[in-house]
């Protein structure tokens, strides 16, 4: 190989200046709120129609209600039934994705350009006018609660599920799946999904996100003539307080027969979406798992012990606050020495200072990948989203880069102590425990 | 109705390309839509190219190349990526394997030295601790993805069944554990020495860059490399399609519900009648009013979900159909129903607005997945790689928007016949044993 020359690392120029989307605003006349962000390139249209009646506003003591709803829209409505509905969107090329997360409800529509005018009509027709027949309502009920059984067939899952109960307790939204319990959807009456729909699927309290290659006039008319006949205000939702956390080390273990591996979760209480600390603590979250192979846990983990596939470490936003959690998935035969390792860098984060190089890389990484994120119609559309949701500034994509310059390596340990304190996190592992 | 009818026209890739003098070649695709650039680099080999004990081999081998090279010592490569702002993978298939990475533009240099670096300087620092380690991430990454995931192990049967034992699509490209085991080191050496160079890849650009710029950027980071050694001829299957070596088949899962998968062997990527496959396969199941989404889950009410899918591979493809049984409802019922929409498309037909629909389906899967660089630049990676060249992509492209509803018909007829599919029962089984072996019918 000597024959071959070595050349020195490139010399890089200034990064970009991060061209972050200033989407038009506008806000109709029923409430609705609108944001349009037009780009041409991939004639493509992404429409996001966000609502207010996620699984935190499930009426008790029916835990599915909201997903139910969620997915009922794309069923039939009150002018076309259901085989009529899907024939028009297969045949139109869309795809509906409906959504139903804890905070939120999603109907994604995704449009070619040429598409716009019909693909937005039959948006508000699912929005405003579902109409719930007997009959899909009891399949999409029976399909629900078969995905509900298949889901736990999967120790990945189990452990999702378990650490997040472990954390909020099972009368915190946060604590019991988006999509329900068996007992909720089982029982959950056709007229109480009604009235979920007719209370919370309103405009005052919705956005719509649109992005991707379309004429804004041509956009603002569509809905117009779409979305002109709704009207009211969803209804607000309460949160209840999270439990506490604290006092004894606390472990869960879920014995998994003839498990290939170990499904491990650290957890606990994160912060809200609009907790002046979100960007502190990411950036501290980035440090210890943000990325699987060269955060902390991976480094570990992964490149040093050969353990794992891959480990990392995420807060989940929120309108109040989410949860964070570490996780991998481990040889059976490591569990207890993987558990220990986690822990052992958690704590690490907590009471050793991070030097500043470290630190630096982290900020880099986090800043100059801002270009990317806003690359296609799905990307833009989903953040310029949260920013609507959680009524974060307008500013706050173009803000992104100095928040994160700002972060000190005393933050860091703060937001370390706060979050990932060991006594207020609880171990939970599926699978075997060698 | 809807206002259009026609099934639009076909993206716009624009590529200019040339080889280098060692054989390398080089495609750039400018797009200044946002300030990145993707660096994409493909070589000409994938788990067929692997032999019968060995299989596992290319995918470990693409781990190894992020342990490190000369210059650019273990850790370094996600590393100085990521401090940029930029993102790297790379992946394993049966036909090729690449290395991808996505970064600024400012930063488009540092992919193409780590790349150069990986060429020229590995076997320097491929050492048995690293292959120990990474043999042991991958063993991992086989247990979470597939042996301790409900279903995991179906599609290695499937292909098992469908090809044969020698067959060179038969084998998983994460491979078996016991052939992991195996590897040696010498092996990963001989396998990275005839695979990896500069004759045997296509160095693909996507993004805020000038072909002028990318085509000076690869002289300079790759122009004086050696071409190679020649590549060992690789001898195609005889028949490119062959009838299912098993026809069918249940296996036991410790899972809740049976699932049915079925899979045939169909003409190769690119060709009209794969084209013409897939618009069938978007037709069958890719919206709710499908037929297979009504037959089996709106009026049928007996599968919870089904999929159906075409590989785009070099020897063949692979159609296949997915579908989970719903309470109570038995396997059998979800493939005689399957059978029964299959037999109605052979023998009536589709129709113009069937087509219609499915080609505009499959054109917005298109535009979504073409709407990154980094897809984009896999895309005319995999065209150059499989198909010759990278401008091969925009015909196939364009083909959708041709495909006629008999054509449909026939290919359906020729290639999706009972006799020739392989049918694979999960079923569930109470403690069923992990390693995929086979339950009772």
């Amino acid at each position: 190989m000597s024959e071959i020359v070595v050349l020195p690392p490139p010399r890089l120029g200034p990064p970009p200046a991060p061209r972050v989307p200033h989407p038009a605003r506008w806000t109709m006349a029923n409430g609705l709120r609108i944001v349009s962000a037009p780009r041409h390139g991939v004639p493509q249209v992404v429409l996001r129609l966000v609502l207010p009646a996620g699984s935190a506003a499930d009426p008790a003591p029916y835990a599915g209600a909201a997903s139910l709803v969620g997915h009922l829209v794309a069923e039939g409505t009150a002018t076309l039934a259901a085989e009529e509905l899907h024939a028009r969107l297969d045949l139109l090329g869309a795809a509906v994705h409906p959504h139903v997360g804890h905070d939120f409800a999603e109907i994604e529509l995704v449009l070619l350009s040429e598409t716009l005018r019909e693909g937005v009509g039959l948006l508000a027709e699912m929005a405003m006018r579902p109409s719930f027949p007997e009959h899909e309502t009891e399949r999409i009920r029976a399909e629900s609660l078969d995905a509900l059984v298949a889901r736990h067939d999967e120790p990945a899952n189990v452990a999702d599920d378990r650490a997040a109960l472990e954390v909020f307790g099972p009368d915190h939204p946060y604590g019991i799946p988006s999509f329900g319990t068996e007992a909720g959807i089982r029982e959950v009456p056709r007229e109480a999904l009604i009235a979920f729909h007719a209370a919370r699927y309103r405009p005052g309290g919705s956005f719509l996100v649109a992005a991707g290659e379309f004429d804004p006039a041509e956009l603002r008319e569509a809905l117009d003539a779409a979305f002109a006949s709704w009207s009211g205000d969803a209804e607000p939702t309460a949160y209840p307080p999270a439990p506490p956390l604290g006092g004894e080390e606390r472990m869960v273990f879920v014995p998994w027969e003839e498990s290939a591996q170990s499904e491990i979760r650290i957890a606990g209480q994160g912060l809200a979406r609009t907790d002046p600390d979100w960007i502190r603590a990411g950036v501290t979250n980035f440090l210890l798992g943000g990325s699987t192979i060269t955060g902390r846990l991976g480094a570990n983990l992964r490149e040093d012990k050969g353990w794992t596939y891959g480990a990392r470490s995420l807060f989940s936003a929120g309108v109040v606050p989410g949860g964070w959690v570490a996780e991998t998935a481990v040889d059976v035969g490591v569990t207890r020495d993987a558990v220990n390792e986690m822990m052992r860098e958690i704590r690490r984060l907590a009471e050793e200072p991070v030097d500043e190089a470290e630190l630096r890389r982290a900020k880099d990484a986090l800043m100059l990948s801002l270009p990317r994120m806003f690359e296609t119609p799905a990307g833009v559309a989903s953040r310029l989203a949260t920013v609507e949701a959680y009524g974060l500034p307008h500013e706050w994509w173009d803000r992104f880069p100095d928040a994160v310059e700002a972060v000190t390596t005393e933050d860091v340990g703060r937001m370390a102590r706060r979050h990932f304190d060991p006594q207020r996190l609880v171990r939970v592992v599926v699978g075997g425990w060698r | 109705m809807t206002d259009t009818t026609e099934a639009t026209t076909a993206l716009r890739l624009p590529v200019r390309t040339h080889t280098l003098a060692n054989g390398m070649r080089i495609v750039c695709h400018e797009d200044r839509a946002a300030p990145i650039v993707a660096v994409h680099l493909m070589y000409r080999v994938g788990s067929r190219h692997e032999t019968p004990g060995r299989t596992g081999l290319a995918h470990l081998l693409e781990h190894l190349m992020f342990e490190g090279s000369l210059h650019a010592p273990k850790g370094q490569f996600d590393d100085l990526l990521e401090r940029v702002g930029g993102t790297n993978n790379g992946s394993t298939w049966l036909d090729r394997t690449n290395y991808f990475e996505t970064v600024p533009s400012h930063a488009v240099e540092l992919p193409l030295w780590l790349e150069r670096d990986r060429m020229a300087f590995f076997l320097p620092v491929l050492t048995s601790e690293m292959l120990e380690v990474q043999r042991g991430v991958v063993m991992n990454e086989r247990r979470q993805a597939y042996e301790n995931r409900p279903y995991g192990m179906a599609d290695e049967r499937l292909h098992q069944m469908l090809f044969g034992d020698a067959h060179p699509y038969s084998w998983p490209t994460i491979g078996y554990m016991a052939d992991l085991e195996r590897i040696t080191l010498d092996d990963a050496r001989g396998f990275y020495s005839t695979y990896y160079t500069p004759g045997n890849a296509v160095l693909v650009f996507a993004g805020d860059i000038s072909a002028d710029e990318a085509a000076a950027l690869a002289e300079r980071y790759f122009g004086d490399l050696p071409h190679g050694p020649p590549i060992p001829p690789f001898t195609p299957p005889a028949d490119p399609a062959p009838a299912a070596a098993v026809s069918r088949e249940a296996m036991g899962d410790d899972v809740s519900f049976p699932r049915v998968y079925q899979a045939w062997a169909v003409p190769g990527y690119g060709t009209r009648e794969w084209v013409a496959l897939d618009v069938l396969a978007y037709l069958l199941a890719d919206g709710d009013s499908s037929r297979l989404q009504r037959a089996l889950i709106r009026e049928g009410r007996l599968s919870q979900d089904v999929d159906t899918y075409l590989y785009p591979t070099a020897l063949c493809g692979v159609w296949g159909i997915v579908t989970t049984a719903r309470t109570g409802i038995a396997p059998e019922r979800l493939e005689a129903a399957i059978r029964r929409v299959l037999d109605d498309v052979v023998a009536n037909g589709v129709t113009d607005d069937e087509v219609l629909g499915a080609a505009r389906r499959v054109r917005r899967d298109q535009v979504g997945d073409l709407a990154t660089v980094e897809e984009r630049a896999e895309s005319l990676a995999y065209a150059a790689t499989v198909l010759g060249e990278p401008e091969a992509l925009e015909r196939v492209l364009e083909t959708y928007g041709e495909v006629t509803p008999d054509e449909v018909r026939r290919a359906a007829a020729r290639w999706l016949d009972a006799g020739r599919g392989a049918t694979l029962v999960v079923v569930p089984a109470e403690g069923a044993s992990q390693d995929g072996e086979a339950g009772d019918e």
